[in-house]
């Protein structure tokens, strides 16, 4: 795995690992601890009257989940990639699990604390209050999203090019 | 191996107050059980059944308990009411029922009623209340340990208008609970206003 310039060399205890993604070609990040599964996109079955960012519901392991479309959820306009990666994620919400919908998983990365920024009041028109910390990776930023606050609140969020 | 204390299920003859065998002799006890173990047959797993229903693209479920008649939406007022109105009345032997348009609650499809759409009369909350569905399409058996829970995500919809789901080949199929949509807030005031 390519090292990114925010990782230190060796792990210390105030390191956080995150998985990191592409949507809208920005870069995005959740805790790796919430990540169950990484698994391809299946079609899900509509749900009625859902909110405008959820898909549906899809199937894992005899357990049904929402699938949450986070181009949507970030206001992002026009079709996705043909076939987004879909991250399990556990403990972000009302759901046992719900799974996100982004454009493609790039990979992990070691964020030590003293590499970890404080977000500014928004991030690509993202408010701080939906996002953990911004870090630099491959010399551009990662936004490490908040996922239980970016699926339990209904504020809408634009993301800006 | 026998099973010494067991005794065997009598009927009990309606005019005779005794126990009576299939034949009619009345009988004072049936004796305990002598006979060669059998291998006990598992215990047949207690299906439900629902009859499955589309609205708009997605297939849906509604338990045969409470179904009482499935009708042409000849007698609903649909015509009359605003496409988006969710509860419409229907005339049925000389009174009037709520009838939930399903594709205006799931905000499913076109307001246009298709030539396949019918009524399901069933029960909401101890009262009749009638379904208006896109198409019937067929029965299932289904398991209800089979049944997994709606996820809170997946709706803006009260949870209890919906029981749960389950996967029939590949598809994963929504079951509305008739108490739940009968508790809508719309079929209600139908009832406390009379239309």
């Amino acid at each position: 795995m390519a090292r990114t310039d925010t990782v230190s060399p060796g792990v210390t205890l105030d390191e956080a690992s995150v998985l990191m993604f592409l949507v809208a070609g920005k870069q995005f990040a959740v805790d790796l601890n919430r990540v169950q599964h990484i698994l391809d996109y299946q079609a899900p079955t509509r749900t009625p009257r859902r909110p405008p960012y959820v898909e549906g519901v899809i199937q894992h392991k005899g357990r049904y989940l929402p699938l949450v479309s986070l181009r949507k959820r970030l206001g992002v306009e026009g079709p996705g990639p043909e076939n987004p990666a879909v991250l399990l994620l556990a403990g972000v919400g009302q759901d046992p699990v719900v799974g996100l919908m982004v454009d493609q998983v790039v990979r992990v990365l070691s964020l030590p604390a003293d590499k970890l920024l404080a977000p500014p009041p928004r991030v690509f028109g993202i408010r701080a209050e939906f996002i953990r910390g911004v870090a630099n990776a491959g010399g551009r930023p990662v936004v490490w999203l908040d996922g239980t606050k970016l699926l339990t609140s209904a504020e809408p969020i634009t993301l800006l090019a | 191996m026998t099973f010494p204390e067991a005794v065997g299920i009598v009927a009990v003859h309606p005019q005779r107050g005794g126990p009576a065998t299939a034949k009619g002799e009345c009988l004072e006890r049936v004796a305990p059980a002598k006979q060669k173990a059998r291998p006990r047959p598992e215990a047949p797993t207690a299906q439900e059944k629902f009859l499955l229903f589309r609205v708009g693209e997605e297939i849906y479920g509604l338990g045969l308990r409470g179904l009482r008649e499935v009708l042409l939406p000849d007698g609903v007022t649909l015509f009359s009411s605003p496409p988006h109105q969710v509860c419409v009345a229907l005339e049925h032997r000389g009174r009037k029922i709520p009838v939930i348009r399903m594709s205006a609650l799931f905000e499913a499809s076109p307001a246009g009623i298709p030539p396949t759409a019918r009524v399901l009369l069933t029960q909401g909350q101890a009262r009749p209340l009638g379904l208006l569905v896109d198409e019937i399409l067929e029965m299932a058996e289904v398991d209800p340990a089979r049944v997994g829970p709606l996820p809170a995500l997946a709706t803006l919809l009260s949870p209890s208008c919906f029981r749960g789901l389950f996967t029939r080949q590949d598809h994963i199929i929504l079951l509305v609970n008739e108490d739940g949509l009968g508790g809508l807030d719309e079929v209600v005031q139908f009832y406390a206003t009379g239309s």
